[in-house]
């Protein structure tokens, strides 16, 4: 069909009517959400705990992951948390110490920035050492800082024989018992 | 149309409270009035507008938006530009170009500071012609920004520069043509004749004046959008669509002028349409009248800017929600947008704002 020139100029002007219709229909979607009446309004946004916001570490969820906290006096150097780490962020050495019965921590390291927070290492820890700390203030300077140790340090040749000796005692002070 | 006496000039007013001799130069006087208006009107203006932007955006979007610096947020503007200001340059070697045609651009965006009217002492040029002049400053802009988009040397800069050209031609005649609809109203073209013509009471304002004015009004501010790369009309210059077009390697202080600058053109378009069809400064209750009878010029003028600039923001901040309410347009929707029905819609205006106002005249 031949469109003639009336029914241009009013397919032109139902053009701009549907335009204007379009704007006026998106400002009455998104005007009530002005003052908090729009159909999807809900609080989502979860302010980041401090100061500002005037929230504080408290209200974190009772089971927020936070930084990883080793305590090293519980840790048995069993290496469960080095083994489960999907992301191979836990170092953990460990030599032989003057009690049999234990090891020595030598070096507990977590990497934070590979650690991805997933919690496996917490829940293989059978000491319960290993845990979630409160803290969530992981910024630093410099890469290297965001490795965090926890184990007791390398120990000495000399110590090493020491201890070598006292485990020796203690082995024959056993069968003596 | 009203005439001030010579001796309410903001000239007099100025060096009175300064105390200047009276044979101090003019331009001396102009100086100082372009740096005051620029540092107390535009720059807490800039300020203030895009925090109230982001804040708007940010509940439209059921987001929090700025809440970091000061309460609610409010210093986020003067954080954002500290930080620009103290951003180092990427490279060491200075892009001249760019230095120029940034240059340019700003300068004839704030050649426009000269004809700005924000009350009946603070007209610095009141001629036949005012309402012209920033006109003419855009179509220089359009040249400043264009080069300032080619001398990036990239994809977006290139096809910024064009298309922002492109759309200030676009936009440029239909909001010119609903200019004249509104000069048919007032009779002449100076700030003093279009404030003359209008009342404090909305029905009096030239925008409610009669139905053509009203198309004339909207094609004003629409085609001042297209013409100065407002949202949602900012595809040319936008970051998601070209990279930031013309603006796509500035950075730091470079962009804090960019940026400001953008504001600035949005600002001076929204003054206008104020004064030429939304009542302009004109206090309501016939106040203006007796402030001016017990020659409290200051505060006649304290208070007509106020009132003014309430308007402005008023209209700034429902142009600012109907963008983020509106997707923004391509490149090509928009000129097609300002050729195809701004374009048409504002001669009909003219036609019929004349055969209004001539009827009038004949009855």
């Amino acid at each position: 069909m031949k469109s003639s020139i009336f029914s241009t100029v009013r397919a032109y002007l139902y053009d701009v009517y549907l335009r204007f219709r379009s704007i006026w229909g998106s400002l009455l979607t998104a005007l009530p959400y002005l003052w908090g009446a729009g159909e999807l309004r809900k609080e989502v946004t979860e302010q980041y705990p401090d100061p500002i916001s005037s929230r504080t570490a408290d209200d974190l969820p009772a089971r927020s992951r936070g930084l990883l906290f080793n305590d090293i006096q519980r840790c048995t150097g069993c290496k469960e948390c080095e083994k489960i780490c999907p992301v191979q962020c836990i170092r953990v050495d460990t030599e032989a110490g003057s009690d049999p019965t234990k090891l020595w921590v030598a070096r507990f390291d977590i990497d934070f920035s590979k650690c991805v927070f997933c919690g496996l290492c917490v829940e293989s820890c059978h000491p319960q050492s290993l845990m979630h700390s409160r803290q969530y203030e992981g910024a630093v300077y410099e890469l290297k800082d965001l490795v965090a140790s926890f184990g007791r340090g390398y120990v000495t040749a000399e110590q090493r024989m020491k201890w070598a000796a006292l485990r020796k005692q203690a082995e024959s002070d056993e069968v003596y018992l | 149309m009203s005439s001030y006496p010579q001796e309410a000039s903001w000239i007099n007013l100025l060096s009175s409270t300064l105390g200047f001799t009276p044979g101090t130069q003019e331009w001396v006087f102009a100086a100082i009035g372009l740096v005051f208006i620029y540092c107390v009107i535009i720059l807490p203006s800039a300020a203030m507008m895009s925090f109230l932007d982001r804040k708007l955006s940010a509940d439209f979007q059921a987001r929090v938006g700025p809440n970091r610096a000061g309460p609610a947020g409010v210093f986020q503007p003067l954080a954002d530009l500290v930080k620009l200001l103290q951003k180092e340059a990427a490279s060491t070697d200075w892009n001249w170009r760019e230095a120029l045609w940034l240059g340019v651009h700003t300068m004839a965006l704030y050649s426009t500071v000269a004809v700005i009217p924000l009350g009946s002492m603070a007209l610095l040029v009141d001629t036949d012609m005012s309402v012209f002049l920033p006109f003419w400053a855009a179509l220089v802009l359009a040249l400043g920004t264009m080069l300032l988009g080619f001398s990036q040397a990239s994809v977006p800069g290139w096809f910024g520069g064009i298309r922002i050209a492109a759309q200030v031609l676009a936009g440029a005649f239909p909001s010119l043509v609903a200019v004249l609809c509104a000069g048919i109203h007032s009779g002449d073209y100076r700030w003093s004749a279009f404030v003359g013509a209008q009342a404090a009471f909305p029905l009096r304002w030239t925008a409610f004046s009669d139905p053509f004015q009203f198309i004339a009004f909207v094609v004003f501010v629409a085609g001042g959008l297209v013409m100065l790369a407002v949202p949602p009309m900012d595809a040319a210059v936008s970051l998601r669509d070209l990279h930031g077009g013309v603006s796509s390697h500035l950075f730091g202080r470079r962009l804090s002028l960019y940026r400001l600058g953008r504001f600035y053109g949005f600002f001076l378009w929204s003054v206008m349409a104020t004064v030429i069809f939304l009542g302009a400064w004109t206090l309501p209750f016939g106040l203006g009248g007796v402030l001016r009878t017990r020659e409290e010029l200051w505060l006649l003028q304290l208070l007509e800017t106020l009132w003014l600039l309430g308007k402005t923001f008023l209209l700034m901040l429902a142009i600012t929600s109907l963008a983020r309410v509106h997707p923004r347009g391509r490149i090509d929707q928009v000129t097609d947008f300002s050729w195809k029905v701004l374009s048409p819609f504002s001669l009909f205006a003219l036609i019929g704002s004349a055969l209004w106002t001539g009827w009038g005249l004949l009855r």
